[in-house]
Parts: C-alpha cells; structure tokens; sequence
C-alpha cells in the first residue's frame, strides 16, 4: 500500500487564515487536506515526494 | 438549473501522478452515481520541466540517473512502484518504452483542443500516449496525429502547433499556478474555492464534490 492509498478523511485548512504548510500560505484557496502522503510531482523528479533524491 | 461546478486541474502530460490522479477523480465522481453534481472540467498548463530536450536519447532512467544524478536502482525501484500504482488505478504504465520530452506543444495543442471543445479526450489521448503506449508527445507530426484520434482536425491542429498561436495561453496557465502558489501537481481546484493537491483517493474527490454540491443546496434554500 503506498501512502497515496492511506488515510483519506477530508478536512479543510484555509489558506487564508494561517496555513499549515509552507504551499498552503500563497494559495487563495480552502485547501482539502485528504490524504497526507498523495503523490505531487515537483520540478522534475516526481515519483516520491519528499525523498532524498527530489530535487 | 444551477450551474456545474468548476474543476479546475493543472496538470503535465509528462506526470505520471497526474494521470492516477484522473482516473482517482473521476472514480470519485463515478461513485456518486446519481448523486454526482454536474461538472465543468478544464485542463491547465503546467511544464514540470522546461529544460528536457524534445528528443532525448535514452530511457526514463537514463533521464533521471544521468541527468538527475539519482542512483539507478533507486530510479528502478521508484518506477516500480509508481507502476503498482497506476495498476491500482487501471492504468498499465510502460516506462521502458516512454519517451522523455518536453512537453510545451503537447500544452499548445491542449489549448487548441479546448477552443474546440474536445479538451478532455485530448488529455486521456495524450497522457495515454505518453504513460501506455511509448508515443512521442513533443513532436509535431506524432502530436497531430493523436489531435485526430481525439477527434481534431488535423490540419488545424497542425496549423495551431507550427504558428505557435497558443503558446501565450500556455505560459499564462503557468504564471496563474505561479500566483496561486501552485508549486505541484496535479492540483485540482474545485469550484474556485478549495484546493487538492497530490494524487488522492477517489473518495476525497466524491466527499469534496458531495461538500460543494451540499453548500450550493444550502446557498439557494
């Protein structure tokens, strides 16, 4: 099981009023926090986010 | 009649997690069933990376491992597991036959599509393509001719490609993220209002749309 498949309760953080996250506090929106480990790509290396070996 | 509610998605054809994340989306919707809201999708540009050559000579691992610097093995074992993923998800990826490269006219075209309304089977087409079939997405030639199994016209598409017509449109997609503090994807925006970051499960997709749909019937009565 990879962390995409993880928990999945839905909570909502918004952005506007003291975001948790450092890409939560530019964004304008009400962000859905869902699954923790969902999978993002950054930049070019996007398989595991977080690892040592993103760039 | 109310009017469907937005989904905005800023995507690269050339991100694996962002096709999961598709098939996680409209899972999530399929499994409302009839309670499923009415949805307007649009795609938007975002290039993850602007540097990769058109024509790369190599594999995805070559890509990473020599490009990137990541050891082999460990590239080897992420795709892996990325793979196991997509499985999950109904996707068969093949990553020894996809062909690296940039992906801005696959974007060109993608804009092209949607001013001729056939943007979404356009992307399945692309990403497809790209993930499943080893097709080369940065070409013009090999882009015209999945415009026209999307259902474009293949002339035009081409003509939108070469004249470079809807590069604009493209990089103002990428400034948006960039002002919206978009710095991965997929990122789905819901109604312009709440924001999903990553690959979720289709379920946090269902909940978000039953929550905005749920917020509407409550704006109204």
């Amino acid at each position: 099981m990879t962390a995409a498949e993880g928990s999945t309760a839905v909570t909502t953080t918004d952005a506007s009023a003291g975001a948790p996250a450092a890409e939560a506090s530019a964004s304008p929106f009400t962000m859905v926090t869902g699954a923790p480990g969902a999978m993002v790509c950054e930049g070019d290396v996007c398989f595991v986010p977080g690892a040592e070996t993103a760039q | 009649m109310s009017t469907p509610i937005k989904i905005d998605i800023w995507s690269d054809i050339a991100c694996p997690w962002c096709y999961i994340g598709k098939r996680h989306f409209e899972a999530g919707v399929a499994a409302l069933g009839d309670d499923a809201p009415e949805i307007e999708v649009e795609y938007h540009s975002f290039e993850l990376a602007p540097d990769t050559p058109v024509d790369f000579e190599g594999s995805e691992i070559d890509f990473l491992a020599k490009h990137k610097g990541m050891p082999a093995e460990r590239v080897q074992q992420m795709l892996q597991q990325v793979t196991g993923v997509a499985a999950n998800a109904g996707l068969d990826y093949d990553f020894d036959a996809l062909q690296h490269t940039k992906t801005l006219k696959a974007h060109e075209l993608l804009h092209f599509a949607k001013s001729e309304g056939r943007q979404l089977e356009l992307a399945e087409r692309l990403f497809k393509a790209y993930f499943t079939e080893g097709r080369h997405v940065g070409r013009v030639d090999e882009l015209v001719a999945l415009a026209a199994d999307a259902g474009l016209d293949a002339d035009a598409a081409r003509e939108a490609l070469e004249s470079g017509r809807f590069a604009d449109a493209v990089q103002a997609d990428i400034a948006q993220a960039g002002a919206y503090g978009i710095n991965g994807v997929p990122f789905f925006v819901i109604d312009g209002k709440y924001g999903v970051s990553g690959a979720q499960p289709a379920e946090v997709f269902g909940q978000v749309l039953t929550q905005v749909a749920g917020e509407r019937d409550g704006a109204v009565a």
